[in-house]
């Protein structure tokens, strides 16, 4: 039997859960918080109809069913999502939502801000598929309460809890593209205060590998090694306090095949990438429920971060250094009953960059205090409305305020409609989310040189409206669900490629929208035989100097399904396809611009789960070895105008055949 | 794309159709031992033996509805499956070996509810 723990306070404040949440509040304050908790198993994704704002529950059978190997590659069952190489050397791919890059949406782990700034591409391999127990995925403008800046949508992280389910995980992996993987996770309660949690990560790309045979490397060599130790101390009268460092260290080196680290970097000379990071993280949360009034609780949130990373592609050197300090003080508390519920609080973030691009130094210090409030009405199970207000000083940009709306309406008991409106703003790191762009020759053009470059932060209005709509048919439960989601920019900067040889950043003028349409439909089409079928639609346009364009390298159409079997001997099979459309590529020097062919994908994966928690699992990605033939232009000539990596549009490796285990003591 | 929309459809016909056929369908309660979550798992896969359409069963009350085919299996066959995987009922009694294999929070003979 396990006590109890108030781990909501915690890991669900500020996620957007509200009534539910509060309910579990009240129950375990009723029962002194000694309650044998009993554990909803989540296996795949869920929507629930209740909660205010749509998030999808993404759980760990969801994610066993990639079985490699972080972040990025975790959402390849979850059409929300588009995951795409950002060039064809650095090996690292971004995150897509709504028809926006990685960095429109903030990515959270338990609820602080993670993956952002001078890791806003890299950070998503920082955080290992296995170490995770559950991701939430929303879209649009989220909750006031977790800061300003996501345009496009949330996703959050949860790590494994140190008081709860294995006590001992040990996963093993490799690829047949010379990729070996081991994680390692181990939990000790000391007591039923006191429990910590060990997270070890080794990963490395240790085979080159050259598909399309154009003398470069498909991937960079890579080795990688995260270390995480977070703990819990569940103190009486309703403290909680926990804490956490983790450290990353990541080595790559790439570019043509004959290149070797610290190679000189002239015409003649192999070509060569490298990218080198060594990162610290510390975090700490200290939250207290008010056993005397009810629902009532305050939380603060701490984290700190420094990063600092050396990198070249070929002669171009981009050093950054990020130092960040983020703290979130969070009040809440019910005015009569829990369909008023109120959180007020303040924040800070503190972020010091110090990046070197070429010979450019740049130097960025970002203070931006706030303080924000939100009201939530519930009615019945019928209506919920979220009101949030931030007012935010940025001492760069000045004074800003963040109205956000959410709406939800049950007509039915099985049928949700939300609806959502809200402001976002961010200060973009240019270099840092563009750095798929430094493959290549082009030159990177800003409207004046200095700190700040002159451009301003980037602001954004998100409308979103979708339906959930849950069924039963031949006694068998599906889902459908719509959503259309409409962001315009007031600002953006604009990362302008239609120029060969030049990728030009400035403010927008003119206009720049997403337009997003998402259906899909979940159903269970024998017992145990589950499907998803997507199809997504975007329509992506921005005022670039020369004229309005589609968004370049963003597929308009993408199609999707996923079929999972289980049987009850603990065999597990799951197969994705997925169709994407065209996608338009910018001029070159030897072409004008044009649409790229639509390709088909598919990845496989069997498991066996055996009765000594033995879990063995074999699996394929890109079965159908599709490939983008040519993704280098001007492979032959890497010092020449031509050069230019960052034209991805397909996959840039072939099949990949994968074998792994995962080991558990309950 | 278009093959796409096709098949989409096709499943859905295919679901309904199936639907239109299910005249020979009954729905029945039966009362099934057990405490927690990892029993309803364990019930509900149990009681997925050939004709039956769904089962749900309910950890609070221990109620099992039960959704089947008579023309293919019985109430009774379904029941029996169930006291295979140690879950017993008014009508059959649980498989002793299964029974003490059962997972700790399901040993409903000497805890009993919670």
């Amino acid at each position: 039997m396990m006590i109890y723990r108030n781990k909501l306070l915690l890991s669900s404040w500020c996620l957007l859960a509200g009534i539910s949440a509060f309910a579990q509040t009240d129950s375990a304050q009723t029962k002194k918080l000694k309650e044998v908790i009993i554990k909803q198993q989540m296996s795949t994704t869920r929507t629930s109809l209740l909660k205010p704002m749509k998030v999808d529950e993404i759980g760990k059978g969801e994610l066993l069913k990639a079985a490699c190997c972080n972040l990025s590659e975790s959402f390849e069952t979850t059409p929300s999502v588009d995951v795409a190489f950002t060039d064809a050397v650095s090996g690292y791919k971004q995150v897509q939502m709504l028809g926006l890059a990685g960095p429109y949406t903030l990515i959270t782990r338990e609820n602080i801000p993670d993956v952002r700034g001078v890791a806003s591409i890299t950070g998503l391999t920082y955080t290992p598929g296995m170490w995770i127990e559950g991701m939430q995925l929303s879209k649009g403008t989220g909750s006031v309460v977790n800061g300003y800046e996501s345009v496009a949508g949330q996703i959050n992280i949860e790590l494994l809890k140190p008081f709860e389910d294995d006590k001992l995980l040990l996963n093993l992996y490799q690829n047949t593209q010379g990729r070996s993987e081991g994680n390692l996770y181990g939990r000790k309660e000391f007591n039923e205060h006191l429990s910590t949690g060990l997270f070890v990560h080794g990963s490395s790309q240790w085979l080159k590998v050259d598909q399309n045979s154009d003398g470069f490397l498909d991937q960079p060599l890579n080795k990688q090694f995260i270390l995480l130790n977070r703990w819990f101390y569940q103190a009486p009268k309703g403290w909680e306090f926990q804490a956490g460092i983790k450290g990353v260290y990541s080595s790559n080196t790439g570019g043509q095949w004959g290149y070797s680290s610290g190679g000189e970097q002239v015409t003649g000379r192999p070509w060569g990438y490298e990218l080198n990071t060594k990162r610290a993280e510390g975090w700490a949360k200290i939250g207290k429920i008010f056993p005397q009034q009810k629902a009532t609780s305050i939380g603060l949130q701490l984290s700190g971060v420094y990063h600092d990373q050396d990198a070249h592609f070929g002669p171009r050197i981009y050093d950054a250094t990020q130092k960040s300090l983020y703290a979130n003080l969070i009040f809440q508390t019910i005015i009569n009953n829990t369909n008023h519920v109120i959180k007020g609080g303040l924040s800070t973030v503190l972020d010091d960059y110090n990046e070197r691009f070429e010979t450019m130094p740049l130097l960025r210090t970002e203070v931006v205090p706030g303080a924000f409030v939100e009201y939530a009405y519930n009615y019945l199970d019928k209506f919920n409305a979220v009101v949030g207000l931030r007012g935010d000083y940025d001492n760069l940009y000045g004074a800003f305020i963040t109205p956000r709306l959410h709406l939800r309406y049950a007509p039915f008991k099985k049928t949700a409609i939300r609806a959502s409106i809200g402001r976002a703003q961010r200060t973009a790191n240019v270099l840092a989310e563009n750095m798929g762009y430094m493959a290549s020759s082009r030159g990177f053009a800003f409207p004046v040189s200095g700190s700040v470059f002159n451009l301003r932060p980037e602001i954004a209005w998100n409308f979103g409206l979708n339906l959930t709509q849950k069924f039963r048919l031949n006694y068998r439960d599906g889902a459908i669900g719509v959503d259309y989601y409409d962001t315009h920019f007031q600002n953006q900067v604009v990362a302008d490629v239609e120029q060969p040889g030049q990728v030009s950043f400035y403010n927008l003028v003119g206009k720049s929208y997403a337009h997003s349409l998402q259906a899909q439909l979940d159903y269970e089409l024998i017992h145990n035989l589950g499907m998803r079928l997507a199809y997504r639609w975007y329509q992506v346009m921005t005022d670039y100097t020369s004229g309005l364009k589609e968004k370049p390298l963003v597929a308009a159409n993408r199609a999707f399904a996923n079929f999972g079997y289980e049987t009850n001997n603990n065999w597990k099979f799951d197969y994705t396809i997925q169709w994407v459309g065209p996608k338009r590529l910018p001029a070159s020097y030897n072409t004008g611009s044009y649409y790229s062919p639509s390709f088909v994908q598919m990845n496989a994966q069997i498991s066996k789960a055996f009765k000594n928690n033995l879990e063995v699992y074999v699996g394929g990605e890109n079965l159908t070895n599709y490939m983008q033939r040519t993704p280098i232009l001007g492979a032959g000539d890497p010092y020449g105008k031509d050069f230019d990596a960052s034209m991805i549009w397909g996959p840039v490796m072939g099949r990949n055949i994968y074998a792994g285990i995962r080991y558990a003591i309950k | 794309m278009k093959r796409f929309v096709v098949f989409f459809l096709l499943v859905i016909f295919s679901s309904s159709l199936a639907f239109a056929q299910a005249k020979d369908i009954v729905t029945e309660h039966y009362k099934v031992s057990g405490n927690c979550d990892k029993c309803k798992k364990r019930i509900e896969n149990a009681a997925y033996i050939k004709g039956v359409k769904r089962a749900d069963w309910d950890k609070n009350t221990g109620d099992l509805a039960l959704t089947y085919r008579p023309s293919q299996t019985s109430a009774q066959a379904v029941l029996q499956h169930i006291a295979k995987a140690g879950h017993e009922s008014a009508t059959v009694k649980a498989d002793e070996m299964a029974y003490k294999n059962l997972p700790h929070c399901c040993a409903y003979k000497q805890t009993g509810k919670h």
